[in-house]
């Protein structure tokens, strides 16, 4: 197993204990392998133990049982060898000193991760061309925008050019352009020209669509499905879902007597709540659906789409990824 | 040996870092080096007003040393390394985790103790440079004249008592991983080492199970051997003694602090203390 150079967990359990009796269980027997090379997603709501998992990778988390390989080492057994193959990009725009400038900063992590002296300034200089923050070299961070100070993250991420990469939200609260900047980033530059192998955290169905070879989907500390996002999809019943766009509050038991006829999966973002019904014939229950809705909020839209997703992590969870609206 | 030089990079790059952060806030930079000076004038005019000058000879007959203001100096400057290593050493971590570092820095391919030990050296050069500083400025400003034949050997007194206080400051770190409510102990620590430390009193005025405590502690040897060098104080050891003494609590210190702080480093990762510090 130590042969692996991407990433394997067997039976990973990270416990968090509150109270005497009350305890946490953040990672819950989590097993899987991420090949040399490849671009997986790890996808689940907040407080699924996504990121407890990446601590324990980057060891700063001691796991309470199981083993983590990363790299070829064992992350209890030989935490620092852990640690030269990895680069971990959490924390956003706060992992930065925001008194320094990028190049204060970046000179600093490369000390500290070992980039040896006579390489320091060159991969300094080739990091802010390829993140595109050569002009903002002698600002200070606390000058720059959230979407620079995130490429800027990245950017000290990679400073020591580590083979392995963990990738904890990477788009969380930034906006549409920054947000596309660093998953084409990501997509193209660090895994197809750069090789890395990669484990992309995300609650962003989109972003683990659109990025990851394949996706795991994490809920409650356990994996409940692993596939690539292709089969992942397959494994809906229904292959259609109504969607009907509204403004107001809904909630699930309004559609109490629509349960028998698919999957619901009640989700708000924007500030627009989104009624999705997974099911065989959508057109049977288009005006059942949109007259619960009409009774209680705005309709915008509706349409039939093919299952998400999102759509796939609510029929086998029963919870969304959006936020903490009850499913069915 | 190129992991050595890695580490000495990573404790040197932890220095310069600092001192960068620091120097972009210059009032409060400059305010550090005056501000020391302000708190210790009350001290020296309390003093002249009770003896009714600055000489003593109750002072002399104690410790053959009559200028009460040299003498309380120098015990003022030992006190500056003590609060370094308590608060500068044991801040560090917290510090980290409010600026959001922490997580990264603790990825980073070094042993964690490397990062507290360049902060123990940035803290040094910072003390250092402010000792120096005020070091001049009351010699000048009140005319004291130490004596610099035996710079050199106040200079490895020092080195050597710094370097022991370092165990504490490390010790203080790891358990701030551990506790919330860190500086109710760096403040006891700090307090309690001031009262036992002769800081401006000899040692022979503190009651005998006290002297016991405080010659357990590098700063006593610190002022003990400080003073005896640039103000000829007689304080009963040879200094073969206390270069001797001060060798054998560096080593017993910074065993002890290392060990704590591995040992809550190690306990933190298993409770999850830093992730939710």
């Amino acid at each position: 197993m130590l042969q692996t150079r991407g990433i394997e967990l067997k039976n990973l359990v990270k416990v968090f204990k509150k109270k005497k009796k009350d305890e946490v269980r953040a990672v819950d027997g989590v097993s899987f392998r991420i090949a040399e090379g490849e671009l997986f997603g790890l996808l689940g709501p907040n407080g699924a133990g996504k990121t407890t998992l990446i601590k324990c990778l980057s060891t700063l988390l001691i796991p309470d049982d199981g083993t983590a390989i990363v790299g070829g080492c064992d992350v209890n057994a030989d935490p620092l060898g852990v640690r030269r193959k990895l680069g971990v990009l959490t924390g956003g725009e706060r992992s930065l000193y925001w008194k320094l400038t990028p190049v204060e900063n970046l000179n600093y992590f490369a000390a500290l991760y070992g980039v040896p002296r006579s390489e320091t300034k060159e991969r300094i200089h080739y990091l802010l061309e390829l993140m595109d923050l050569f002009d903002k070299k002698h600002e200070r961070v606390e000058r720059l925008s959230s979407g620079m100070k995130q490429k800027l993250s990245i950017a000290r991420t990679l400073v020591h050019d580590p083979p392995i990469l963990l990738i904890d939200e990477p788009t969380l609260g930034l906006d549409p352009y920054f947000a596309r900047f660093i998953r084409t980033f990501i997509k193209t530059e660090l895994h197809e020209q750069l090789k890395k192998t990669i484990l992309l955290t995300t609650h962003y169905m989109d972003e683990a669509d659109e990025l990851c070879e394949r996706i795991a989907f994490m809920y409650n500390g356990k994996i409940k499905a692993l596939d690539t996002p292709h089969l992942l999809k397959k494994r809906m019943p229904q292959e259609q879902v109504l969607e009907v766009k509204c403004v107001g509050d809904i909630d699930d038991q309004a559609f109490s007597s629509m349960h028998e006829y698919g999957t619901l999966n009640l989700s708000k973002q924007d500030g627009f709540t989104y009624v999705r019904m997974s099911t065989e014939n959508p057109e049977d229950l288009l005006s059942g659906v949109v007259e619960i809705v009409r009774d209680r909020a705005r309709v915008l839209s509706v349409s039939v789409t093919s299952p998400t997703l999102e759509d796939v992590f609510v029929h086998l969870t029963g919870a969304s990824l959006k936020d903490d609206t009850t499913q069915q | 040996m190129k992991r050595v030089i890695h580490y000495l990079r990573a404790i040197n790059a932890e220095n310069m870092k600092e001192w960068r952060i620091e120097l972009k806030y210059k009032p409060d930079f400059f305010r550090q080096f005056f501000a020391p000076f302000v708190y210790l004038l009350p001290y020296f005019l309390y003093g002249v007003a009770l003896l009714g000058g600055r000489f003593s000879e109750h002072l002399q007959s104690i410790t053959g040393v009559a200028d009460m203001i040299a003498y309380t100096f120098i015990g003022y400057l030992i006190m500056g390394f003590l609060n370094t290593a308590c608060w500068a050493m044991g801040w560090s971590l917290r510090k980290e985790q409010w600026y959001g570092t922490l997580d990264t820095v603790f990825a980073a391919p070094v042993p964690r103790w490397v990062y507290v030990a360049g902060m123990a050296f940035h803290s040094t050069l910072h003390q250092g440079l402010i000792m120096v500083f005020q070091a001049v400025i009351i010699s000048v400003f009140f005319a004291i004249a130490f004596k610099t034949t035996g710079i050199g050997v106040v200079l490895v007194i020092v080195a050597l008592m710094v370097v022991g206080l370092y165990g504490l400051g490390v010790l203080i770190a790891g358990l701030t991983i551990g506790l919330k409510q860190w500086w109710v102990i760096s403040e006891a620590l700090n307090t309690l080492m001031v009262v036992v430390t002769p800081i401006a009193y000899p040692l022979a005025v503190l009651p005998v199970f006290i002297r016991k405590i405080s010659l357990v502690l590098p700063t006593t040897y610190g002022v003990m051997g400080v003073r005896h060098l640039l103000l000829g104080e007689q304080i009963g050891y040879d200094l073969t003694t206390i270069l001797f003494r001060l060798a054998v609590i560096l080593i017993v210190w910074v065993t002890i602090g290392m060990g704590v702080f591995m040992m809550m480093d190690r306990y933190g990762r298993k409770k999850g203390f830093v992730s939710l510090y």
